[in-house]
Parts: structure tokens; C-alpha cells; sequence
């Protein structure tokens, strides 16, 4: 069953992350997910994340194709303006590319190409409205299409930014716009691995719950610096003390999945390695996991 | 107002090199305001330079160096060259209008509010569309890095900004001012920024 058959049929969803290569050498990426091939519904390609220099998500998302995964190519609006986007999106259609994640993007700054002049023409709503228009037949301009593509459109939302209020209207305008999942940043407990469930599932879209397994007190802190609500202090002090940090992180990471396989629909793994544990613990889940009905 | 900062003087006495007699140019409307290129900062410099062994010809402001009937009535006396602490603009005026080389001792920064001549925020980006109306009177387009008009990005981090982490987040501001005017705030159907409208060079012809 394909990524967007099971979004439609209500099965449980399981992603991945794998970024494209800094430079031209792609086949070790290839390798290194094998493992997961049969396990994992899509492959979330990466755009330049961290506004830092990687080969491109679309020619990625091909390669991933041509190998046999499904990808789900992602799109930042930092670095396309409105001509663009509207380019690489039928472009991407064109190349066989069906699933895609649409956001505004990390700010050019934050990368290691500070001079970079920063785009941002549209925001990730202008986005999805030039993909609703493009899969209406036309560009935003009003000009017609020869062949327009079909999408499987998803979004992101951070449980962890604010303002609440408006953030959990923005979802809602996303979803209004055509976004069918939604993908979020890391949680790190199973509560808000629930609320932000509710959140999601109430807009009608899919809630697929980002969860990125900490290898290191140093990632812990990095990534509370991120988001500092969204570590929780305990879960520090028992990495603090952990004899193997990795294995700890990774064992409670696993412990959140389980969790969310219980009530939840779907899981984004946002892991560099670790591929052959994480298609044993896919493999548990599908099959002697109390929740394996779901996939 | 138009926000500058000045020069180092080495800088601005290693623009001026090749030349020998030299006058200061200050303004009083932008760069006065800022502390960065008055009549003040004018002397200043003429003193730094003539400490380095140039001939200071004229210290001097007209108010405002933007404007053309302005700069058009001044004479210099015989200079080699000019140092105007004016904006980008009133230099430019300056330069347009004499035959006497023009360098600058300030870079233009950016369209700022001026809070007690102690910090300069950028308030506007002159993207010729403003929709301040509809958001408590605070720009989205110019005080969030991204320009986002229609909602907040999913970065802020405990309510300040992703990129500047002294800076809180501007759709924070936008909605603590909406409730405090009790005025209701809808994130309605997503409209583009018309970048058309800031295409530069820009003209505004005045139809009075």
C-alpha cells in the first residue's frame, strides 16, 4: 500500500527523514536506508535544511524513486520565490514525484550561508494555495496548464511555537488549504505526543507525530535550545546518568513510538542511522505489538 | 527616519587619499537624529582629518540634504573633495548637483523608529503595500526576517524570534496589542505581497 493509500484508508503511517547528499555522491544514502525498505510508508527528502548547501530534495526524491522508495519531497519557501516554486513543483510532478511537505523554511542565517540573500515571497499557506491552484489546472497568474499534477500534500506544525492561538489557526488554514498530513517537529514525551495529536486530528488532516531520538547530552541540550519546552528536564537527568547515552536515548524514543501506536496514526522518524534497529522495531510493531491491526 | 551609521574615521581617511583640501558635509535630519553624521560628527571628523594632515575647507549642514532647492543653493568654496554624512539619498542629491568628487562617511542603514537616540529599530521596508491596519499598527512585513504577512512561522522559540533571539517574535507583539484594542484577528485567506509595488528604482509624482 502506497504512502497516500494508507493516509486515505486510515492505516497507521511511519516516515522517515533522509537528507540529500552534500555534493554528488548519493549511493551510500541509498545503502544506509535500505534496511528500511517494506518498513517505512515514506521517505521525507529534505530541502537545504538548516539553510545549509545539499543536493537538491527533487533530484533526491527521484533517486529515492528510481531505487524503489517512496519519497515525500520536501519544499521550503526560503530559497524559491513565487516563479520558482511554481517551476520545481511541476517539475517535481513530472519526475514521478507525488508526495510533498511544504514550509517556510529555516531563516538563511541560521545556516553556514549567512550572505545569502533570504527569499521568502510566500509563506507556507501561499504555498499550498499554489499547489491547490496548480492541481486546478493553472498557474497563480490565471494562465492555464497543458497537464496539471495531483498532489499528496503535507504541511508542518511545531507544537512548541506560538502563539497558540494563532498557530493552531494557521493549521487549521493549512489543512483548509489542502494539506492532508501533518508532520511535526520533535516531541519528547507522550503527552504532547497526544495533545498535539488531538490538535491535528481535529483540523482533519492526519497528525504524523515527529519523534528524533537523542544520541547525547550534547543533542539534548542543542535541541532544548531549539525548543526548550519540548525536552523534559527528567529525561535529561536520566541521560546524565545513563552509562550508554545512545542506546538510552533510542530505547526512549522507542518507548514514546509505542506509545503513540496506541492512539495515535502515524510516526515521523527523524533518525540519522540506527536504520536495521528501527526496521526490527517496525517489524515488532506491525506484527506482535498489540496495536498491529492498525498498519 | 532614515537610520546611518558612520564610518570609522580610518576608513573615511582612506576614502579621501588622494585627496588634500576637504569638506564636511553633515545632516541634520536622519544622520543628525542617529549621532551619526550632524554638524557634531561633521566637526569631528574634520578635526580627525586635519590631525592627519588634511586642509579642512568647510564644516557644514544645510538641515536636510535630501532636498534638491536645498543642495542646489549651496556654493562650496574650493575644495577637493566632499564628505557627505548624509543617507544613501541626500548623497546622491549632493553628488548629482556638483562637479566636486562626493565620498560618504556612513553606510544607510534602514528605515528606523528612534527610541531616545539610544537604539534604532527597523520599523518599515518601503514595500509600497502596507498593511499595518490590519495589524495593530506593528509591520509584519519589516519586523519579522521573513516578511511573513499572514501568519506566524513555527519558529519562535519561548516568544522570540528563531533568527534574533533578543527580538520577540513580531506575531507575539501583533497579538498581545490586537487583545489589549480588543480587536479580533482571523488568519483569513492567505494573500501574496504585491513585490511589484518595491521593484527599485521607485518614482512618486506628487499630483497636487
Amino acid at each position: 500500500m502506497s504512502f497516500s493509500e494508507k493516509i486515505n484508508n486510515g492505516k497507521f503511517i511511519i516516515t522517515a527523514e533522509v537528507a540529500p547528499p552534500r555534493g554528488t555522491y548519493y549511493q551510500t544514502i541509498i545503502e544506509g536506508i535500505k534496511p528500511l525498505k517494506g518498513y517505512v510508508d515514506g521517505f521525507n527528502v529534505t530541502d537545504n535544511q538548516r539553510s545549509m548547501v545539499r543536493a537538491s530534495s527533487i533530484a533526491m526524491s527521484r533517486v529515492l524513486l528510481e531505487n524503489g522508495f517512496e519519497p515525500i519531497c520536501q519544499f521550503t519557501a526560503r530559497d524559491r520565490n513565487r516563479i520558482a516554486l511554481q517551476s520545481d513543483l511541476l517539475g517535481a510532478y513530472i519526475l514521478g514525484i507525488k508526495n510533498i511537505c511544504l514550509m517556510t523554511g529555516d531563516f538563511t542565517t541560521l545556516g553556514d550561508e549567512k550572505g545569502a540573500k533570504p527569499v521568502f515571497d510566500v509563506d507556507s499557506l501561499l504555498m499550498l494555495k499554489i499547489v491547490k491552484t496548480l492541481e486546478e489546472g493553472h498557474l497563480i497568474n490565471g494562465k492555464e496548464l497543458k497537464g496539471k499534477p495531483s498532489f499528496n500534500v503535507g504541511a508542518v506544525f511545531n507544537p512548541f511555537a506560538g502563539p497558540e492561538k494563532l498557530q493552531i489557526e494557521k493549521l487549521r488554514k493549512k489543512v483548509e488549504l489542502g494539506a492532508k498530513f501533518i508532520q511535526t517537529q520533535p516531541v519528547y514525551d507522550i503527552e504532547t505526543a497526544k495533545r498535539t495529536h488531538e490538535i491535528i486530528k481535529e483540523t482533519g488532516a492526519i497528525p504524523i507525530i515527529g519523534l528524533l531520538p537523542i544520541k547525547s547530552l550534547k543533542m539534548a541540550n542543542f535541541i532544548k535550545k531549539l525548543n526548550p519546552k519540548s525536552v523534559p528536564d527528567k529525561f535529561i537527568e536520566k541521560l546524565a546518568s545513563a552509562k550508554d547515552p545512545h542506546t538510552y536515548g533510542w530505547e526512549y524514543t522507542l518507548e514514546i513510538a509505542h506509545g503513540i501506536a496506541e492512539f495515535g496514526r502515524g510516526i515521523h522518524f527523524m533518525l540519522v542511522g540506527k536504520t536495521y534497529e528501527l526496521a526490527k522495531f517496525i517489524d515488532y510493531l506491525k506484527n506482535e505489538s498489540p496495536y498491529n491491526h492498525k498498519f | 527616519m532614515v537610520v546611518v551609521e558612520l564610518k570609522p574615521f580610518n576608513e573615511i581617511l582612506k576614502l579621501i587619499s588622494p585627496y588634500k583640501k576637504v569638506t564636511v558635509l553633515g545632516c541634520e535630519i536622519g544622520s543628525g537624529r542617529c549621532m551619526q553624521g550632524g554638524l557634531r560628527e561633521a566637526k569631528e571628523i574634520a578635526q580627525f582629518l586635519e590631525n592627519n594632515g588634511k586642509e579642512i575647507t568647510e564644516v557644514l549642514t544645510i538641515g536636510g540634504t535630501c532636498l534638491i532647492e536645498k543642495v542646489r543653493k549651496l556654493e562650496f568654496k574650493e575644495t577637493d573633495v566632499i564628505i557627505s554624512l548624509a543617507c544613501g539619498a541626500g548623497t546622491q542629491v549632493v553628488a548629482e548637483e556638483t562637479e566636486i568628487p562626493v565620498v560618504t562617511g556612513v553606510s544607510t542603514l534602514f528605515i528606523g523608529a528612534d527610541c531616545h537616540r539610544e537604539v534604532f529599530y527597523e520599523y518599515c521596508i518601503a514595500c509600497g503595500d502596507c498593511i499595518i491596519s490590519e495589524t495593530a499598527g506593528i509591520c509584519p512585513i519589516a519586523r519579522c526576517p521573513k516578511s511573513l504577512k499572514n501568519s506566524p512561522c513555527g519558529g519562535a522559540i519561548n516568544g522570540m524570534c528563531e533568527v534574533n533571539n533578543d527580538t520577540e517574535c513580531v506575531w507575539f507583539t501583533i497579538e498581545r496589542k490586537l487583545k489589549k484594542l480588543k480587536q479580533p484577528f482571523r488568519i483569513g485567506e492567505p494573500t501574496f505581497i504585491d513585490f511589484s509595488r518595491s521593484n527599485h528604482p521607485r518614482r512618486f509624482k506628487n499630483e497636487l
